[in-house]
């Protein structure tokens, strides 16, 4: 077992030996990662079709502000008397949303621009990881502070700027796949079968690239969540009415002292994410790296 | 460092003044490289500078003319690079420009609240620092046994415990409820033992994982077998082999994590209402304060670079493995 990975955003990840190979039957063999996987599918169905079977999560109540919880709202209600179990199923969808998102633009970015430095070579290889190794060089929160300065605050702001500094590492990764691959058994009968260039890269370098960066991008998974969280907390994520993990429990902790269970909800979806996350991403890099003692 | 702990410094060959050279010319392209980034996202930001300026000086509706002479002022009408090369020498003689909700330099918003920040982030890695290293010796000192699993699960916990949810908590609990320090944090040593631990228990969880692994990859190295097969003490071994070898990735984590120290602050200063540069940053983000932002960037970008080059120097003198590789 090595770090639960969920420190910084610096770490670059490293190939693993085939990515295609077993990597969820290694992973379903680990009961560690079987809980992380049930837990993560409980949370995605929550957020997907819970919104359907809770009341109105905007809807207020101004007979019924700061309710402990009770059989109407399990959760309570918070300062303008909206049901907070509504609330924290709908902002599952907005705060497990945007930490996919992120993942997936991240991971998009990362392998275009590895696989394009490393597949091209030359002058552009040289600009992309100059470019790459500056981004990697600066700390990853910090810079995301900085560009939703200039973005300004809100969901989608927010989305970009984690994304925009989060794809550094994983197109490292990807081009050492795309550089590492031009000697692959596959890749060499391709060229000698007169190939171009270009459907070799998409035919061949991409997908072993695309499986090594999904697999670096999930173990980035947690602290993506948390960054998200941590930055909503502070306002510069989705936007009041929107119900989200992190700005509900913005909005909590000034009537904390006297309505406790507003923490309930956001809090416990946040740590639940968090270690689905840390419980999966902890298996897959025990899973990816056989060489590693456990 | 999280994804992967094991990172080898980054300086190659022998430990001369050359690698030293080419090491502190690598921090110096990232720092230029930042400086590029940073100033792009203050020429970006929409907004006129100089109306924000006059705002922040209590002119609500500025008139074109007095905009006009504050641009004049600000020289906000030159060429985008000679307007960096100007930027770029401020930043260099610690002029970080004109706050625009204040109105007053940033460098003298910061020295007041630096002070603070330091106090925290210092805390914080004093007390990660002995957290870490309380639970990765007992996690490796009986891999598999009762102390691993609970360092582990300990561990866990710690990580996954948001802090701005934990510091919430414990200024209700703790501080309110209980009477153990003040609600509003003063920014002085008496105050800082509970916003630091908010913020030291992630990094922490993490380094104990780091220095758990790096220690039992010591332990089970072929050179240690020699060593116990000649007939040294468990404790000589200890110091002589396994300490020095399972040093370097966990001095790589402590370094890089003071910066993460450093990204952290915001939320929890904001949490503990501490008087630090963090708060004062989200607030100016609120507000689209960018030159304070910018500043507190610049702030954490030099901390984060001096500090890796710090690690690897530390690391290529501990390890001469790290020097003597010759391929990149």
């Amino acid at each position: 077992m090595s770090a639960l990975g969920i420190l910084t955003r610096a770490g670059v990840p490293e190939p693993f030996p085939d990515a295609r190979r077993g990597v969820w039957r290694a992973l379903l063999r680990r009961p560690a990662a079987r809980v992380g996987l049930a837990l993560a599918m409980v949370l995605v169905l929550l957020a997907l079709v819970g919104p359907w079977f809770v009341p109105d999560p905007n809807l207020p109540d101004y007979t019924d502000q700061l309710a402990a919880p009770s059989a109407s709202h399990p959760f309570g209600t918070d300062q303008a008397g909206r049901d907070l179990l509504a609330r924290s199923v709908v902002g599952a969808q907005a705060s497990l949303g945007a930490a996919l998102l992120v993942m997936t633009i991240a991971a998009a970015v990362g392998l275009i621009v590895g696989t394009l430095a490393g597949a091209v070579g030359g002058i552009v290889d040289t600009v992309l990881t100059r470019a790459t190794d500056v981004l990697l060089g600066l700390p990853a929160l910090v810079l995301t502070l900085a560009v939703v300065g200039v973005l300004g605050p809100g969901f989608w702001n927010l989305v970009l700027a984690m994304s925009a500094t989060s794809w550094a590492g994983l197109a490292r990764l990807a081009r050492s796949v795309a550089r590492g691959s031009a000697r692959r058994p596959d890749v060499v009968a391709a060229r000698m079968a007169g190939i171009g260039p270009i459907r070799t890269t998409i035919g061949h370098v991409v997908p072993a690239a695309t499986s090594q960066v999904l697999v670096a991008a999930t173990l980035g998974l947690g602290e993506t969540v948390l960054a998200l969280g941590g930055l909503s907390f502070l306002g510069l994520g989705a936007q009041p009415p929107t119900a989200e993990w992190g700005n509900m429990l913005s909005d909590g902790r000034n009537t904390f002292a006297y309505a406790p269970w507003q923490l309930i909800g956001p809090g416990l979806g946040l740590i639940l994410s968090v270690t689905a996350a840390a419980l999966i991403s902890d298996a897959l890099r025990d899973a990816t790296d056989p060489g590693r003692p456990s | 460092m999280g994804r992967r702990p094991h990172r080898p410094c980054r300086l190659r060959g022998r430990l001369t003044l050359a690698v030293v050279l080419r090491r502190l010319g690598q921090a110096f392209v990232t720092l230029a490289g930042a400086g590029v980034l940073v100033f792009g996202m203050l020429a970006v930001t929409p907004g006129d500078p100089a109306r924000r300026v006059l705002e922040a000086r209590g002119i609500t509706e500025p008139s074109p003319p007095a905009i006009a002479a504050v641009r004049e002022e600000l020289r906000l009408d030159d060429p985008l690079v000679v307007r960096f090369a100007r930027w770029a020498g401020g930043v260099l003689t610690g002029d970080l420009g004109i706050s625009w909700r204040t109105g007053s330099p940033v460098i003298q918003e910061f020295v007041t609240r630096l002070p603070a920040t330091l106090r925290l982030t210092g805390a914080a890695l004093v007390l990660a620092v002995a957290l870490a290293l309380v639970l990765g010796a007992a996690a490796a000192a009986a891999p598999g046994r009762w102390p691993d699993v609970a360092a582990r699960a300990v561990a866990l916990v710690m990580l996954v415990v948001p802090s701005f949810v934990l510091g919430v908590v414990v200024l209700d609990v703790l501080v309110v409820r209980a009477g153990l320090g003040r609600v509003i944090a003063d920014g002085t040593w008496a105050t800082v033992f509970l916003p630091a631990l908010t913020l030291a228990l992630a990094s922490a969880a993490g380094w104990s994982r780091v220095l758990r692994t790096s220690l039992l990859e010591a332990r089970s190295a072929p050179y240690l077998q020699v060593s116990a097969a000649r007939g040294a003490s468990r404790r000589r071994r200890l110091r002589v082999h396994q300490l020095p070898n399972a040093a370097p990735p966990f001095l790589t984590m402590i370094g890089l994590g003071s910066a993460a120290l450093i990204g952290g602050a915001p939320i929890v200063e904001s949490v503990f209402t501490w008087p630090g540069i963090g708060r004062y940053t989200v607030e100016a983000i609120n507000a689209r304060d960018m030159p304070v932002v910018v500043g507190f960037t610049l702030v954490a970008v030099v901390v984060y670079v001096v500090m890796s080059l710090l690690v690897d120097l530390v690391c290529a003198a501990i390890d001469p493995r790290l020097r003597q590789r010759t391929s990149s």
